[in-house]
């Protein structure tokens, strides 16, 4: 096969732009550019471009919204602690409760480490019977993912406003014994993006959301901003 | 609950030209391994990125792999990105269609096509996205270029763009000549290109 003029080179830019070109195809094209003249390459990679910024706008007609738990997979891929910051009070709590007595001794700060075996989170994440719920919560998202079989579920909340100062939100599991509290946040707790870890789900059907005054409330007294259903 | 408004507010925020400059400076913090700004490029772009690759594969499964293989491309080669070549989306959809096209041609060469893809027929996921008004008309505009399209040109952007066949391909499955082939492509991408007012 004879080299392909400038022209023919040119004729390929729409196809190689558009992926629609094999894999050796691709190679001999790029090598064919780096060996072309300057104003050939500089052609080519223009109508490159070109096609490109065009289908890029054209994808506006493909847009559908993915799952909500690809979220989660997605960012804890490349962050993998997000999904061990534990910000609950009964996250504290719990685990404080379990390693306060061994380190008050020694007077020392309680310290949440990473744990080597795998975090709840990612017990749940890779539990077969792991489900994604989704709401709207204060203008931001609530993803919770939850598994019945590992007794815990993941919270994920995305652009979720702090509540304002003097009160918290509260999250209460709500199941055949009316609604228990499963924790609270206050304002220095809620980032653009939240993740953490509830346990002792036991039967509960709903996960619901209150804000409630000063460090939260043994029953929800505020309007329930949000409720996902945990089965 | 649902969570057709908050997505439909994300799907708002990544359409129109205005928030170019919003994705480059988003791309360059990703770059200096910012999870934050990686979260916030997610949200910006996750459904322009899934529904292309759900488009391609039409395969669930397949699609949120791929994708999420993509942003960890993203996250990897964000500093491989440079402005002055193309804007971030562009960057980003690229990324996206090649992935998908590579995903579709790995699963023919293991000649699981016939049953994976038997429905290949069916139409986009239109119905997944709660739109807003903006959106709407962005699409409406993307697909009345498109419908103006000649339907031999339609034909092949659908075969080699949506479908991941080479224009060699697509020539053999429509009798017609390579370079008949490639001046349909290039004038399909052009008309659109003019239509849609792209620089």
């Amino acid at each position: 096969m004879t080299e392909p003029t400038d022209f023919e080179l040119l004729e390929l830019a729409t196809p190689y732009a558009l992926h629609a070109v094999s894999d050796d195809e691709r190679a001999a094209i790029d090598r064919q550019l780096a060996a072309a003249p300057a104003s050939v390459a500089e052609a080519f990679r223009e109508e490159v471009r070109a096609v490109r910024e065009t289908m890029t706008t054209v994808s506006a007609a493909t847009a559908a919204e993915p799952p909500a738990h690809l979220r989660a997979a997605v960012l804890a891929a490349v962050h993998p602690d997000t999904v061990l910051r534990f910000r609950w009070r009964t996250a504290l709590l719990a685990a404080a409760a379990a390693i306060v007595v061994g380190l008050a001794a020694f007077g020392l700060g309680i310290t949440l480490r990473p744990s080597p075996t795998p975090t709840m989170a990612e017990q749940v994440m890779a539990a077969p019977d792991v489900r994604t719920v989704s709401g709207q919560l204060a203008g931001g998202t609530a993803t919770v993912l939850f598994s019945h079989d590992r007794n815990a579920a993941v919270l994920v909340m995305n652009n979720v406003p702090p509540p304002s100062q003097g009160t918290v939100y509260q999250m209460w599991l709500i199941g055949d014994k009316g609604p228990t509290s499963a924790g609270t946040m206050d304002t220095a707790a809620v980032a653009p993006s939240t993740t953490d870890t509830l346990t002792n789900l036991g039967n509960s059907t709903a996960l619901a959301f209150t804000v409630e005054p000063g460090n939260g409330s043994p029953q929800p007294t505020g309007k329930i901003l949000a409720k996902l259903s945990l089965t | 609950m649902t969570t057709a408004v908050a997505e439909s507010l994300s799907y708002w925020s990544m359409t129109g030209p205005r928030h170019t400059s919003d994705l480059d400076a988003l791309l360059h913090r990703v770059a200096r391994r910012d999870a934050d700004a990686f979260a916030a490029l997610y949200d910006h772009t996750r459904a322009r990125v899934y529904g292309l690759v759900t488009r391609v594969l039409r395969d669930s499964g397949y699609s949120e792999e791929t994708t999420q293989e993509v942003y960890l491309e993203v996250w990897r080669t964000a500093d491989a990105y440079d402005s002055a070549k193309g804007s971030a989306l562009s960057w980003l959809m690229t990324m996206a269609h090649r992935r998908a096209v590579d995903r579709v041609r790995a699963e023919q060469a293991a000649s699981q096509r016939e049953s994976r893809y038997g429905a290949a027929t069916v139409d986009p996921a239109l119905d997944v996205v709660a739109e807003s008004a903006l959106a709407a008309d962005e699409r409406r505009r993307v697909v009345e270029c498109l419908d103006g399209l000649t339907d031999t040109q339609r034909q092949c952007i659908e075969m080699a763009y949506y479908g991941g066949l080479t224009y060699t391909e697509v020539s053999q499955r429509l009798s017609a000549n390579l370079s008949t082939i490639k001046s349909r492509m290039r004038d399909a991408l052009r008309g659109l290109r003019n239509c849609l007012g792209v620089p």
